[in-house]
């Protein structure tokens, strides 16, 4: 399922590509036109979210701005409505992987540049190759999320980014407010862009109990105690990007992220390490 | 010891991935796209801005560089066009959608140098080189007013004054002409060796009304914020 919502967000993105048109809070680019970034990496993640066990597998790569504020960064998409180059703020859609007996969690990648789409969604459980790990776990469904953005820049440098998205958990329900602070892209080197990120994660008790905690029922059927968490602070996340500009055309963009799950989602049973690393590259085009 | 060996695990995929990426590297180019994003926030801009001018700045790694006729060249499928630099590195910018399709590239006319582009907003020199100091005070707020439209951190500055920037084989002084004090000449300041000779025309308290005639024609008039 989140494989085919992957490749239906990008094959929807590359065919409409060539149709429309922009980029972030007031259109920087002409009329009609378009900016996009294609790749593909492999990334290093932990299995699942809390866990000490990791995996590497290809990444691809997907950013897309139109000159009418629409654009796709990743697994979100969005539209800026605002007309000031110091604040942006416009509607978000991001995609919530699901999760089955065998994890869960393939992720799109964008590339940092003037994205405003908020930190990478959390996968509390990837796809692995330990299917005795979450069996007798509920199976969840990818989710759609919808919601907003909201950044304001101090100055051209560094901004304060929030989003809210609601639509996550089993009846769709769950909630996720990010808030973070942003070092944007600053010249390391003639071809070279470091982007630094901090922030927290809010959710609502449905969205913890969906992805961190466990059910009578699904206690009697796996290895796990019940568990009922509540709402709250989430996760801390750090992050930092490498953007190596090869050419107009080709870049290489690099994504290293450290999160601490904090609050209830900490003491799950399902968490077994609280922070965790998360590494990739990849070599983009663009069109 | 298992997150040590993880950290390292992944610093070794950054690395393989760059020097992948370093044996890529074979043009001496920037994208046009990147300075088309930059130069047409001026355009949108919707304030006052009839007393400036905004450019592309080609700042050379090698110093001296752009005494040699040097060219900024834009290469794309549909469109080829070589943008003579003046003195400072400056080139009006063609806003063309045709090169921002195309996602053509900026390169220079001397291959190997290595450089960086900037949009500069600057004050509009006047042909006959005399300007009224009102006017220098408005061209100076039209030009903090762009500023403070393009980053919140601008608005507590206030416009100090202008710098006229001259080029270094004329003469580069100005005269300050006041109604009620006569006249006051006002001599370039030469910094390191290879700057360019300028005069720096400082605001007054008050309602100051004159002219500044410059001796030659600058290069540029620099709007200063403090």
């Amino acid at each position: 399922m989140n494989k085919l919502l992957s490749f239906v967000l990008s094959a929807g993105s590359l065919a409409s590509g060539a149709a429309l048109a922009q980029t972030p809070a007031l259109n920087l680019m002409p009329d009609g036109s378009r900016d996009m970034y294609v790749g593909l990496g492999v990334q290093s993640a932990p299995r699942y979210e809390g866990t000490g066990s990791r995996k590497v597998s290809a990444l691809p790569v997907l950013q897309v701005e139109w000159s009418n504020g629409i654009f796709i960064s990743g697994m979100s998409a969005g539209m800026h409505l605002s007309s000031s180059p110091t604040v942006e703020y416009g509607l978000l859609l991001a995609i919530q992987p699901g999760r089955d007996e065998s994890g869960a969690g393939t992720d799109v990648d964008g590339i940092g540049l003037n994205a405003t789409a908020p930190p990478a969604p959390l996968t509390p459980f990837a796809r692995g190759e330990t299917p005795a790990r979450l069996a007798g776990m509920d199976e969840i469904g990818a989710r759609l999320q919808v919601g907003a953005f909201y950044n304001t820049y101090l100055n051209p440098q560094w901004r304060l980014t929030s989003s809210l998205l609601v639509g996550a958990g089993r009846e769709h329900d769950g909630a996720r407010l990010d808030l973070g602070v942003q070092r944007l892209a600053f010249a390391t080197g003639e071809r070279h862009r470091l982007s630094l990120t901090a922030g927290v994660g809010f959710v609502n008790r449905q969205f913890n109990e969906t992805y961190f905690g466990v059910t009578m029922a699904e206690a009697s059927r796996s290895r796990f105690q019940a568990y009922q968490p509540g709402g709250g602070l989430q996760d801390v996340h750090l992050g930092a990007r490498w953007n190596w500009t090869l050419s107009p055309s080709w870049m290489l963009t690099s994504n290293l992220q450290a999160k601490r799950l904090l609050g209830d989602a900490r003491k799950s049973p399902l968490t077994e390490r609280s922070t965790n690393l998360t590494v990739s590259t990849a070599i983009a085009y663009r069109f | 010891m298992r997150s040590a060996r993880q950290f390292i695990a992944s610093l070794a995929l950054l690395l393989a991935a760059g020097s992948a990426g370093a044996q890529a590297h074979a043009e001496d180019a920037v994208s046009y796209r990147d300075a088309y994003r930059a130069m047409v926030q001026f355009e949108k801009y919707g304030g006052p801005k009839n007393l400036l001018v905004s450019q592309l700045q080609v700042l050379p790694k090698e110093r001296g560089a752009l005494a040699e006729g040097l060219q900024l060249l834009l290469s794309g499928r549909s469109t080829q066009l070589s943008l003579p630099l003046d003195l400072l590195g400056r080139t009006v910018f063609p806003l063309q959608k045709a090169a921002y399709d195309d996602n053509a590239a900026l390169s220079l006319s001397r291959k190997g140098l290595g450089f960086v582009l900037r949009p500069q907003v600057s004050i509009a020199v006047r042909p006959d080189g005399v300007y009224d100091v009102l006017e220098l005070r408005a061209g100076c707020a039209q030009a903090l007013g762009f500023a403070r439209y393009v980053d919140a951190s601008q608005r507590a500055r206030q416009c100090a004054g202008v710098r006229f920037v001259f080029p270094r084989k004329t003469e580069g002084g100005a005269r300050l002409r006041r109604p009620d004090s006569g006249e006051q000449v006002l001599a370039p300041v030469i910094g390191e060796p290879d700057d360019f000779p300028a005069v720096i025309y400082r605001f007054q308290a008050g309602a100051e009304r004159g002219q500044v005639a410059t001796f030659n024609a600058p290069l540029a008039i620099l709007p200063l914020f403090e």
